[in-house]
């Protein structure tokens, strides 16, 4: 269990890790007045929060999972 | 605050709360961590893709934006020839179209994907611009079709009753006919002679 939550802790990590970065090129994105704001949104920023959301849901996931010690 | 302060507003309070769990995930070990987490690491950044989309659909949509790339100046510069019979200008200049949205209000597909499909051959344009060449004319993959024109125009008294559109109406509608048809309005855009046009200073 404890394994599990260290873990959980890890992604949770990695998740909000992604969702900032993400969130500044947005930012960044938002006030650049040029063509490739778009591209530098929807490919770069809108991915990496994205992928923050999914390893944060993924995390929730996993951490239900029994572990081998819980198994029966 | 206008829609970009709102965006940024929303994304800046969104990476306050994430940062909170990069720096100490335990706090998520209780009931109210567990949802403070779910809000900040799942319901707003979602929103904040959903109003970022939303505001970089819109700016495109702007003149301002389309004529930013350096091949489209020529053709924002060509919305200002001070000739009535230039179909751009004077429909930019006598705000038939909304001057700040001049190039999507006549190039947009007006379907329900229309946007969608604009954006996708709008990446194309990026593309060519920044890593290709651009072609020189820039030419409509499938050529201008008459239903941007007829979006407005059709239906509007002034060009059903045209004794000119009248018996070419069938041929123009199914789109057989192009509205830019040599001797018709055949002048849209011309910028190969932008230099010897006469331009209009708006308030002079």
């Amino acid at each position: 269990m404890i394994f599990n939550e260290m873990k959980m802790l890890r992604f949770f990590r990695v998740a909000s890790a992604f969702v900032i970065v993400g969130l500044l090129l947005e930012i960044v994105s938002l006030l650049w007045f040029s063509p490739l704001s778009f591209v530098l949104f929807a490919f770069v920023a809108a991915a990496l929060i994205g992928l923050g959301v999914l390893i944060y849901l993924a995390s929730l996931v996993f951490a239900m999972l029994p572990t081998s010690e819980n198994r029966g | 605050m206008g829609p970009a302060g709102i965006v940024v507003a929303l994304s800046v309070l969104t990476i306050g709360v994430a940062a909170v769990f990069f720096v100490e995930p335990k706090i998520t070990m209780g009931i109210t961590g567990k949802i403070l987490a779910f809000a900040g690491l799942c319901i707003l950044p979602v929103l904040c893709i959903a109003a970022g989309m939303n505001f970089h659909m819109q700016r495109s949509e702007q003149t301002a934006f389309c004529i930013s790339c350096h091949s489209m100046e020529a053709y924002g510069k060509s919305l200002y020839i001070d000739d009535p019979k230039h179909l751009p200008a004077q429909h930019f200049q006598n705000h038939r179209v909304p001057p700040d949205m001049a190039c999507y209000a006549c190039h947009t597909d007006y379907t329900i994907f229309g946007p969608l499909k604009d954006k996708l051959s709008g990446m194309t344009r990026i593309y060519l611009q920044y890593v290709s060449t651009p072609p020189n004319p820039i030419t409509i993959k499938g050529g201008f079709k008459n239903a941007q024109c007829l979006h407005c125009h059709l239906g509007a008294r002034a060009f059903e009753e045209n004794p000119v559109h009248i018996p070419m109406m069938a041929s123009l509608v199914s789109n057989q006919m192009s509205c830019l048809t040599s001797g018709c309005h055949d002048k849209a855009h011309d910028v190969a002679n932008l230099s010897h046009e006469k331009l209009w200073k708006p308030g002079s």
